[in-house]
């Protein structure tokens, strides 16, 4: 796969099987509102702490603040090489313009950036388990605790882009009264290199040539299945429903 | 048949009897509940040592073996990170409600809202400095049925957790934690013999309480060569103690002083008072 950023794409449907059950790729989620959303498939590559400090996704926010989460997270998925949806690119390019409009660090929470559907602060579908949204706990020195400092940093954010859906002050549910949450909704990144007919939830068997290679290590499908004469694709032709 | 109490045991028994009732006299206390035990003599006595009291902080004694009942197996482990978040969920209602950063022990705590901190070091923060704050966060992560779970496996009724602390909707409806003398002197003996998850993690557990901060209970009792690992207890109306003396040439003895007394009372030594007596008790036994 492509690497941006020094990172390696991955297909989550290529990981291994503990990872695949915790990160779901495109299985659909419901979110508090009874509505279904397919969840992220392409995922950044993360082979270390390190490479997670050093990668920058704008010029003042590293991949590493958008991965601190604690217990709450699968213990799997706190090792490295860890996974976020490519998507998290966007939600630094927009951050980095909020960064600018105010002028000071924004400090993303613990448990506030990706959040896998094991989390176990994802109890519905969230745009967390996409890598778009964001808690922020402390703007500058400002430690976000109180109405005040929270509704004037979300005016901020509004006003700067329509793009951003932000989470009014509040203490029910569906409000924020500790931190600033920002996201873009249910934003997927699809890898340039990927052609639209991999967005489909993959078939029973496999009808395409990279399903073909993969048939023994997903889903439990049979290692031994054939496919018919006329689906089998090789990996380099150009692909076509049949 | 065991053996009838030697005379001077018997004597000693007494007069620990007779001062005791003389400190709750001095000191006007509401209530009062004693239990030691001591590995030396094998001596095990008793003061209103079923009653129920307020937990107040020696509840940070249970939620520290819940800890190492889930590291022991292989659930949760000591740098395992914790999100310090000061965000609690009442168990009355499940109403959220914030620790008062002015009021907890540990505020130096607080410089640490948004990142992590390990399972160790709350635990280390939670006994040491009693941080409020800290023994939330570990509750969160245990839940207080898991708690309650390790206390009844290792046999210690006469301790009650039931929520976090601070939790003023719980207090209001009456649910609190609650302890008593001789449950908290088997939870004492539990680490002393080193049966709380194994010896290993018994030494651990009980070289956290010999850093405790707080020495005017039962330390405050003690010569200075005495060594204490324990647990304090205060809130505005208890002043408690439970601890493990440590002297040299001897076993360790168990101790656990439950006060109860009115709540414009000035707090006074009374825990201290207790303490010395009983160490002067067992000295004397042990010429």
């Amino acid at each position: 796969m492509e690497k941006e950023f020094g990172l390696k794409v991955v297909d989550a449907f290529d990981l291994d099987a503990e990872v695949r059950s915790l990160l779901r790729p495109h299985e659909m989620a419901e979110d508090k509102h009874g509505r279904q959303h397919r969840l992220p498939r392409y995922f950044y590559e993360v082979p270390s702490h390190e490479a997670a400090k050093d990668i920058r996704l704008t010029w003042q926010f590293g991949l590493n603040e958008f991965l601190l989460v604690d217990l709450k997270e699968a213990q799997r998925l706190r090792n490295y090489p860890r996974y976020v949806p490519c998507a998290v690119r966007l939600l630094a390019f927009y951050l980095q313009r909020l960064r600018e409009a105010v002028g000071t660090p924004l400090h993303i929470a613990v448990n506030g950036g990706y959040r896998s559907p094991a989390h176990k602060l994802s109890l519905g579908a969230t745009p967390h388990m996409w890598g778009t949204a964001v808690d922020l706990y402390r703007v500058g020195s400002v430690v976000l605790r109180d109405q005040n400092s929270i509704e004037t940093y979300n005016r901020v954010a509004e006003e700067l882009s329509d793009d951003w859906w932000v989470m009014p002050y509040g203490h029910e549910i569906g409000k924020a009264d500790d931190h600033m949450h920002l996201d873009l909704g249910y934003v997927t990144v699809v890898p340039r290199e990927i052609k639209e007919d991999r967005l489909e939830v993959p078939q029973q068997v496999p009808r395409f040539a990279f399903e073909e290679r993969r048939r023994g290590d997903r889903r439990g499908w049979p290692t031994d299945t054939k496919l018919p004469e006329g689906e089998r694709i090789d990996a380099d032709a150009p692909h076509s429903e049949s | 048949m065991r053996p009838e109490p030697a005379p001077s045991i018997a004597r000693a028994e007494n007069s620990l009897y007779s001062s005791v009732l003389a400190i709750r006299e001095r000191h006007g206390l509401e209530r009062l509940g004693i239990a030691f035990w001591d590995s030396e003599t094998t001596l095990q006595w008793a003061y209103n040592a079923d009653e129920y009291f307020h937990a107040a902080s020696t509840m940070k004694l249970a939620v520290l073996l819940g800890v190492y009942r889930q590291v022991s197996r292989g659930e949760l482990t000591l740098d395992a990170p914790v999100h310090v978040r000061n965000k609690f969920r009442s168990v009355v209602n499940d109403q959220l409600y914030m620790l008062d950063f002015d009021r907890d022990a540990d505020p130096d705590l607080y410089r640490n809202l948004g990142r992590t901190m390990t399972v160790q070091q709350l635990a280390y923060a939670m006994i040491t400095t009693s941080s409020n704050f800290a023994t939330n966060l570990l509750v969160d992560v245990l839940g207080v049925s898991t708690i309650q779970t390790a206390l009844s496996e290792l046999g210690i009724d006469g301790v009650k957790v039931v929520r976090g602390v601070e939790d003023q909707a719980a207090f209001d409806a009456g649910i609190n934690n609650e302890v008593t003398a001789s449950g908290l002197l088997k939870l004492l003996r539990v680490l002393a013999e080193g049966k709380a998850y194994g010896e290993e993690a018994s030494a651990e557990m009980v070289k956290i309480l010999h850093d405790q901060r707080f020495k005017g209970g039962i330390p405050a009792g003690l010569p200075q060569a005495a060594r204490v690992a324990h647990k304090t207890g205060n809130i505005a109306t208890v002043h408690h103690d439970a601890g493990i003396v440590y002297l040299e040439n001897r076993k360790p003895y168990a101790l656990v002083i439950l006060t109860q007394f009115h709540s414009e009372a000035p707090r006074g030594t009374a825990v201290a008072d207790v303490s010395r007596d009983i160490y002067e008790c067992l000295a004397s036994m042990n010429p």
